[in-house]
Parts: C-alpha cells; sequence; structure tokens
C-alpha cells in the first residue's frame, strides 16, 4: 500500500510544469543609437499602448530636437516645466558649446545622470524619472524629478503599544530607509539595494550596521536574495518563503516588523533588516524563537515590568497551545486527575451535550478562528457585528441550546486570549494551528499523546535554523549569561554584551558598570 | 538537487500524516470514556449481612441535579434535592457485589473519586482485610482516601442528605480535614496493619439525627470516636474524649479546646492549642519498659470563666500548670483504656521501642501482647500560654473582683 501511496505521489509531481527560466522580453541589452528619431521611435514601440507614458518633443534653445519621456504621476510635473522645459527652450544669447556640461553644470535638477542602455532608461523613467533624449546625443539624460502620492508617515497598526516611538514604516522605501537613518545617523549604517522580480522591479534593500554584523551573513542574504527569480514581489511574505531555512515549519524563521524602533534595535544587536518596496513590513534576519515573543516595550518599561510580563506570556504561551488538549484529554481519559468538586461540576455541565469532548473542542476551537479571522478581513463598522454575534452565538447561545459545555466555552475563551498575548502575531497564528492536532492527540492517546505532541514539537524547533542561528538558542545551545534578555529582561545597565551568536564581532556594547549610584544627600556635604 | 530533496521530503511528511492519520482512524479511541458515562462514586460502605454475604452500597453522584440550567430549560429540579443517590447489591465479596451493581447501572462505576469508604460495624468485627485487599489491588480507588467504621449499618451514612455539603460523604472528609477525631487513610490502615505491631484505628461515625423542621434523612454523619483495630478485627471503642489523648500521644491534635478548671478557682478557662510537639522517649529501666512522652505545648486562651488577671505572670503560671494537669489527664485515661481494656498499641509504642532497642525487641517481638499492658508511663508536659485574646482582664468584670495574684 505505501509503495502504490508514494508511486502516486511521484506522479503528481512529474505532471508539474517545468519552471520557465528568465523569460523577459521587456529587458532589450541595447544601448542607445546615435540617430534621435530612431531612439524615440524605439521608445514609443517600447511604450506601445501605455496611455500614461508621456512624450513631450520640444526645441532645445529653439533649434536643437529634444523629447522628455515620462509617466503621469510619477514625476513632479511642475518641476519638468520649471526647471528642465523654461531654462531649456529659452533662447540663451550665447548658446552653450556642449550640451552635456550644460545638462551637468546648469540644470536646476538635483541629479542628472548620463544613461546609455536602454534598459536603464526604462527602468529611469519606470521610477520616475524622466529621460531627456537630445539630437546628435548618443545617450539620454535620467532626471531626478521623480515624484509620487505617498502614505504619511502614520502610527503603525499591527503593533501597537503603549510606550515608544509611534512613527511605523510604510510603503515607501525612501522612508524607511530615512526613518532607520534618523535614527541610527552613524555612516556605519549601509544599505544595500537590489531589484527583485522581473515584472515589478522591486527595489529590496538590506539594511546593516558596518561593525557590528558578521559580513559572511550579509553574504549569505545577498546570494540567497539573488537566487530569486520570480514574477514580482508584492510583500515581504514573498521574500521570507523564498530565503528562510526550513520551508516547512510552521513557525517563522524571519521576523517581521512595521516599527522603526525595532529594526535599529536588531540592527544593533547585530542582525540584518530586509526592507522590501511597498510593503511596511520590513524582514529582520537571523532571528531565535525567543524574539517572537518579546516585544518593543519590553525593553521601554522598567525592566521589572519587562521581566514580569516576559514570564506571564511563557504561561500563556504553554496554555495557547495545549489548554484545549489537556482538557480534552483529562476529560477522555484522566478523570481522576482533577478535584473531585471540579470534576463534578464539569460532569453536571457536560451532562446535555450530546457530543465527545474532542468534538465539543474541535468545533468551538474552529468556530473561535473562523470569526477571528472574519473579524480580521471584514470593515471595521461589520467587525463590531462579527464580535457581538460570536460573543452571542457561540458564548451563550450554544450553552443554552446545550450544545456546548459551559467550561468548554471558558477553555476556548482563555485559549483564545492567550494566543493573542504573542506579540508576534505569527508567533501566535503558528500555535494556533498547532493546536488542532494536539486536540487530535489528545482525544486518541490522551496525555501520552500531549506529551508525544509536545516533544515532538520541541525537537523541531531546536533542529530550526535561522540563517544558521539555532532557534532556541540561547536556551539549546544554552548560555547562561544570554539569558539576561530571553528569560528575564536584565536593566539597562547590566546589558552590556550583545547576543553572542549576532554580535559576536563586537561583542560590547556600552560601558560596564553603569547602575546608577546617586550620592544621597548627606553624603554630598 | 535541493528541489529533488525537497519533494523527497515532502513526500514523507505527506505519508507520515498519512498512516498518523489512517492509525487514528482505525484504532479509534479503546480507552475513551466520556464523563458522561460515568458514574462517579462518592463513597461506599461496605456491610456485612446475615448469609456470609456482604452489600456493597455506592453513594453515586447525579449530573442532571447539579445541572441547574441545561437544555431542558432548567424545569423541575428541586433546589437543595439530591445530588448523590445510593445503589447496592449484595455478593460474596466486594467485586462480587460490584459486577453485580453494574449489571443493573447504566454508567461505569468509577472509583477515582471515592474518597469515603466505610465499613460496618459488624464487617469490621468480622475483618476487613480481604475487602481491603481490593480497595488496595484496584487501580482506580485512591490510596488518600479515608477509611471509617461505622455505629451500626453503613449505608445509611450514605443516604443521608446533608443540609451543609453538597453530599454527606463530603461533609465526613471536611469533618476528617479538621482534625479533631482520627484521620485515616487507606495507605495508613494498610501500614498500620502490616506493620510490627499490627493494630490500627479507624475513626466511628455516627449519624446526628436531624434537628426540629428537618427531614427524615437530613441527619448529618459525625466522628463519635474511635475503632480499635487488633490485626484486621475490631476489638473495641474509645469514646471521643478517649480519643482526645490519643491524638495527643500521637501528635495528630489540632484544632481542639481544651477546658478546664484552673487550681481552686471558680469557673473554667478554655485553651486553643496552637503549637504542640510531642516525643515519645522510650526507656528500658531495670527491664521495665517505660515510655516518656514530652509534650511542649503551646495555647492561646479563648475564654476566660474565671475572676483571674491574665496579664499578670502569676495567674499565667497558674492556668499553664492546670493546662499542664489536663493534658496530662487527658493522656492517661487514653492510655488506660488502650492498655487495660483493649491491650492493643495503636499509640505506636512498639515501633518506638523496635527503633531505639532494635536488639531486644529484635528478643521480646513474639512477646510484645504481654509486655505493652504492663508498660509505664510517664509524662513530661510543657505548657505555655502565648497569647491571651484581644483582651486580658476577664470581659465585663468590674475591676474590683479581678483578682490579681
Amino acid at each position: 500500500m505505501i509503495r502504490n501511496v508514494s508511486r502516486l505521489v511521484r506522479k503528481t509531481k512529474e505532471k508539474k510544469p517545468h519552471v520557465q527560466k528568465n523569460h523577459d522580453d521587456s529587458k532589450p541589452q541595447d544601448t542607445l543609437h546615435k540617430n534621435y528619431y530612431q531612439n524615440v521611435e524605439t521608445f514609443r514601440s517600447v511604450y506601445n499602448n501605455c496611455s500614461d507614458v508621456m512624450f513631450r518633443p520640444f526645441l532645445l534653445f529653439g533649434k536643437t530636437k529634444a523629447t522628455i519621456i515620462y509617466i503621469k504621476g510619477l514625476t513632479n510635473i511642475e518641476g519638468i516645466e520649471e526647471f528642465v522645459l523654461s531654462p531649456l527652450m529659452n533662447e540663451p544669447n550665447n548658446v552653450p558649446s556642449s550640451i552635456n556640461e550644460f545638462l551637468e553644470n546648469k540644470m536646476p535638477v538635483s541629479t542628472v545622470i548620463r544613461v546609455n542602455m536602454l534598459a536603464d532608461c526604462i527602468e529611469s523613467i519606470s521610477s520616475g524619472n524622466p529621460i531627456l533624449l537630445i539630437e546628435g546625443e548618443s545617450a539620454g539624460f535620467s532626471l531626478g524629478l521623480a515624484k509620487w502620492e505617498k502614505r504619511g508617515i502614520e502610527e503603525p497598526i499591527a503593533e501597537g503599544g503603549i510606550r515608544g516611538s509611534r512613527e511605523g514604516f510604510n510603503e515607501s522605501l525612501e522612508i524607511n530607509t530615512s526613518q532607520l537613518r534618523r535614527i541610527i545617523k552613524s555612516p556605519a549604517l549601509k544599505i544595500q539595494s537590489m531589484k527583485i522580480g522581473n515584472y515589478t522591479k522591486t527595489t529590496v534593500a538590506v539594511a546593516y550596521i558596518d561593525g557590528l554584523v558578521d559580513q559572511t551573513l550579509i553574504e549569505e542574504i545577498t546570494n540567497r536574495l539573488k537566487k530569486i527569480e520570480i514574477d514580482g514581489i508584492l510583500e515581504s511574505g514573498y521574500i521570507e518563503e523564498m530565503i528562510e531555512d526550513n520551508p516547512y515549519s510552521p513557525f517563522p524563521q524571519i521576523m517581521s516588523t512595521e516599527r522603526p524602533d525595532i529594526a535599529c534595535a536588531n540592527l544593533l544587536e547585530g542582525r540584518a533588516v530586509i526592507i522590501v518596496e511597498g510593503t511596511p513590513f520590513t524582514l529582520i534576519a537571523p532571528i531565535s524563537f525567543f524574539s517572537l515573543i518579546q516585544s518593543h516595550e519590553d525593553y521601554y518599561q522598567r525592566f521589572m515590568v519587562g521581566t514580569f510580563i516576559r514570564w506571564l506570556r511563557f504561561v500563556f504561551l504553554g496554555i495557547s497551545l495545549l489548554l484545549p488538549s489537556l482538557y480534552v484529554a483529562i476529560l477522555t481519559f484522566h478523570h481522576e486527575a482533577v478535584p473531585t468538586s471540579l470534576l463534578l461540576s464539569i460532569s453536571a455541565s457536560r451532562e446535555a451535550v450530546p457530543f465527545p469532548a474532542i468534538v465539543e473542542a474541535l468545533i468551538m476551537e474552529i468556530t473561535f478562528e473562523a470569526l477571528r479571522e472574519a473579524g480580521v478581513r471584514l470593515p471595521k463598522q461589520i467587525g463590531s457585528a462579527v464580535s457581538i454575534v460570536g460573543a452571542l452565538v457561540i458564548g451563550q447561545a450554544s450553552v443554552q441550546a446545550g450544545l456546548v459545555s459551559a467550561p468548554m466555552v471558558i477553555v476556548v475563551a482563555i485559549t483564545g486570549i492567550a494566543s493573542f498575548m504573542m506579540p508576534r502575531y505569527v508567533a501566535g497564528i503558528a500555535l494556533r494551528m498547532l493546536r488542532f492536532p494536539m486536540i487530535l492527540l489528545a482525544g486518541t492517546l490522551g496525555l501520552l499523546g500531549i506529551m508525544m505532541g509536545v516533544i515532538a514539537i520541541v525537537i523541531h524547533l531546536c533542529s530550526l535554523r535561522s540563517f544558521g542561528i539555532p532557534y532556541l538558542s540561547p536556551l539549546a545551545p544554552l548560555k547562561g549569561r544570554e539569558l539576561k534578555d530571553v528569560l528575564w529582561r536584565a536593566p539597562w545597565w547590566m546589558m552590556d554584551t550583545r547576543p553572542r551568536l549576532t554580535g559576536e564581532s563586537n561583542l560590547y556594547r556600552q560601558a560596564p558598570e553603569q547602575a546608577p549610584n546617586p550620592k544621597r544627600g548627606s553624603e554630598t556635604e | 538537487m535541493e528541489k529533488g530533496k525537497g519533494r523527497l521530503f515532502m513526500k514523507n511528511i505527506l505519508l507520515l500524516i498519512l498512516i498518523c492519520g489512517v492509525t487514528l482512524i482505525v484504532s479509534g479511541c479503546w480507552d475513551r470514556v466520556e464523563v458522561n458515562d460515568l458514574a462517579i462514586v462518592t463513597a461506599a460502605a461496605i456491610d456485612k449481612k446475615d448469609d456470609n454475604q456482604i452489600e456493597l452500597s455506592l453513594q453515586v453522584f447525579i449530573p442532571k441535579a447539579l445541572s441547574g440550567g441545561g437544555s431542558e430549560g432548567g424545569g423541575g429540579m428541586s433546589g437543595g434535592g439530591a445530588v448523590t443517590m445510593v445503589a447496592s447489591h449484595k455478593g460474596s465479596n466486594i467485586s462480587d457485589a460490584l459486577s453485580k451493581l453494574q449489571s443493573e447501572f447504566p454508567r461505569r462505576v468509577f472509583w477515582g473519586h471515592c474518597k469515603v469508604f466505610i465499613f460496618g460495624e459488624k464487617l469490621a468485627k468480622a475483618g476487613i482485610q480481604e475487602h481491603l485487599d481490593f480497595l488496595l489491588r484496584h487501580p482506580q480507588p485512591r490510596e488518600r482516601a479515608y477509611v471509617y467504621v461505622s455505629e451500626g449499618k453503613a449505608k445509611p451514612i450514605l443516604e443521608l442528605l446533608a443540609p451543609l455539603e453538597r453530599y454527606s460523604a463530603e461533609g465526613l472528609r471536611e469533618l476528617s480535614d479538621l482534625h479533631i477525631g482520627m484521620k485515616v487513610t487507606l495507605q495508613d490502615l494498610d501500614e498500620k496493619l502490616i506493620g510490627i505491631v499490627q493494630a490500627a484505628a479507624l475513626p466511628i461515625v455516627d449519624i446526628h439525627p436531624p434537628g426540629k423542621g428537618q427531614e427524615k434523612l437530613q441527619g448529618e454523619p459525625y466522628i463519635a470516636g474511635t475503632a480499635v483495630f487488633k490485626k484486621d478485627k475490631m476489638i473495641g471503642n474509645l469514646t471521643e474524649k478517649e480519643t482526645r489523648g490519643i491524638l495527643w500521644i500521637r501528635n495528630e491534635i489540632e484544632a481542639y479546646t481544651v477546658t478546664f478548671k484552673p487550681g481552686a478557682e471558680k469557673g473554667e478557662i478554655s485553651i486553643n492549642p496552637i503549637k504542640a510537639s510531642v516525643k515519645l522517649v522510650p526507656e528500658i529501666r531495670n527491664k521495665k519498659w517505660i515510655m516518656v512522652v514530652k509534650i511542649d505545648t503551646e495555647g492561646t486562651i479563648i475564654q476566660n470563666g474565671t475572676n483571674l488577671n491574665l496579664s499578670s505572670p502569676k495567674s499565667i503560671k497558674v492556668v499553664e500548670k492546670a493546662f499542664e494537669k489536663e493534658i496530662e489527664k487527658r493522656i492517661e485515661l487514653a492510655f488506660q483504656q488502650t492498655q487495660q481494656e483493649l491491650k492493643t498499641d495503636i499509640l505506636g509504642f512498639g515501633e518506638e521501642f523496635s527503633r531505639k532497642y532494635p536488639d531486644k525487641w529484635k528478643k521480646n517481638k513474639g512477646r510484645w501482647n504481654e509486655i505493652f499492658p504492663e508498660i509505664e508511663l510517664e509524662t513530661e508536659i510543657k505548657a505555655h500560654i502565648r497569647r491571651q485574646g484581644y483582651i486580658t482582664k476577664p470581659g465585663g468584670m468590674p475591676e474590683k473582683e479581678v483578682k490579681e495574684q
């Protein structure tokens, strides 16, 4: 039977069509022609049927033919009129001998680049910088006049907080990098960019701090990025899936954030940040599992509060993974493991319930997930309606109708809240997903099954790597002193070292022994 | 190369999921028992019947009775009604009776939460060993369940509808936890019976008859004394007062008020011992076996019916002396009873001697039943009164009448 099954699997695999490699028609490798008319014609044919691309022919200094090509909406049209057309269309008293020189020295435009390749011209036009073609020149001039509508800097929606910066990344790469630069003013902050996506030509930038980061990490990241050949990158999630270490894992091995302060904190610990154009979510690599259950506010609050909240998160991490399965296991196999009066109450409330505990748990958990998902996608106005329906239907009506027992509703509610405790949404959702196999195991094998599941998950976590860094570090392999930022949050004056695995090349981040120890009033006298 | 590896991995994963899924479906969950299918036994009583048979009675929880609202809109639930029922059946032993009982019972009998076992007096006198065997061998009954002997038949105790607790067994268990009487678990009983002196003591349960206006079954079970077992047979009992003395010697006294007359004064004083350390020091002097009971206790005054001013050290001394006397009296009473009347070492003296004098114990092990009635008891009691409560002078008494001593 197994052989047949595997044959089946193999067959379906073989039917998969071969990936077409590099069929990019829009990438002519030619240089520009010497003939002006031919160049214009080439561009016209490239931009055939593109109603948003404008060709504006004019006479340079009243005699030489020239054309400026730009895309409506991506280019600063006032800028073109004021700084390009008006000085160039003037008929000056003494015509400059070299147009090249005039453009470079006398045009009031910040960047003017001479572009020889047709492909580069197209790229320049696509990114909003108009191209100026001039009769007698075998090159175009790219003018830095890109300007398009951008969303302003707003509060990060997915990662709110009480204390800390309220600025979030947005869809524009320039704004994002500028936010990093505004926080880290040192020139050691390096930002390397490349374009990925045959059609979208999305700019992807890798930011890191020279001297803190391990150079091999940057090489590895750029190598993995360079290997990507894809039609388009619409979100950093594409990149994440294409470059992570173990694609078959429910746990994310690259963290995403829309907060510049989180990105910078990670840069300062020797990690790299990958910024992708078109999404506010930047990627951070490498990470460990514990990065996912830490929040930026842990570091902004007093260290005792931060530590307390971290411990709370550990507890609720366990609850969100195990509570429903424990409930099912105890109710189907281990009735003696709960206090008598609790069992009596549970058995009384379950008396009218027609389903076995495992079915009840699955129904409730699936309903909860559906409600959550519905609430996320719906517009805000309808979202509240969903929550009311959810609370009434799964909370009250189902209990009153005797379909579900009240303790089960409590268990599901606590589990739901527990999974929202995870500061990283992706980590919470991974645990929520693993809950279902755990419930099945609990319903069939009891506590034994739960233990098997937990062991399997722990083994899996131990085997994971994020760009070569063990996923459970510094707990496994154990690095005692590194636990200062994992099991608790040490006060800032004690966090003298960076995490060893990412910041080894420059271990000390601050001067030692900075614990505030002011003299008392009487001693100063 | 890499893609091939991934494909293989996917294939393996698919296979694994398939196999796991099939195992789950094919095997089913054969041990699975829903709570709805359980008859949760809260207490069990075993009585002896005439024709060499026993009667097993189980107090079983009725979930329907508690689930007030429920699907039917909560109709017909008598408030404060019975949440348990008693099912009983005769048989030649527990397992026989149980199997017969089960055949008439729609739910599976579940012992896991049975915390009270009551042996009928008749059965206790005939011997409990074979029944203990069932309870200890079966995986479900808890070894930390409490064991009792009933005054008369045991079944009526289960039938009681305790007004205060959910069911009568719960009330009995709470009573034991208060430590007013003897508190013996299944495991303690087993250890005592297989121990070196083979004697055990179990609390006796009696029914406090229902008061006026209460229904017939609304009595409360209470602990009325101690049953003394030699080997596995009950040979006699101790009254409540004698039980206190036993508890003093066994260092199990907890929440019990001692009321006594201090010296020549009028009126009585009540003291609650807060802390007591009891040491049994066995000695063999001139071939005489002597047990020295050293007690160091601290008490708090909870009522002062005399005219003593308890803030003065002198009067405290008087009260302390009287307190010591009272404890001594109780201990001696209990000792007398166990030594002279019952001739059974439920106090654990044998163990103390065997620890201190292992050689002599080995020689005289067989004669312990003869030695025990001749042991002399010496007491060294130190009582301290540490707290007087909120007031120091007798409450509600004019200054003139207070006696400063």
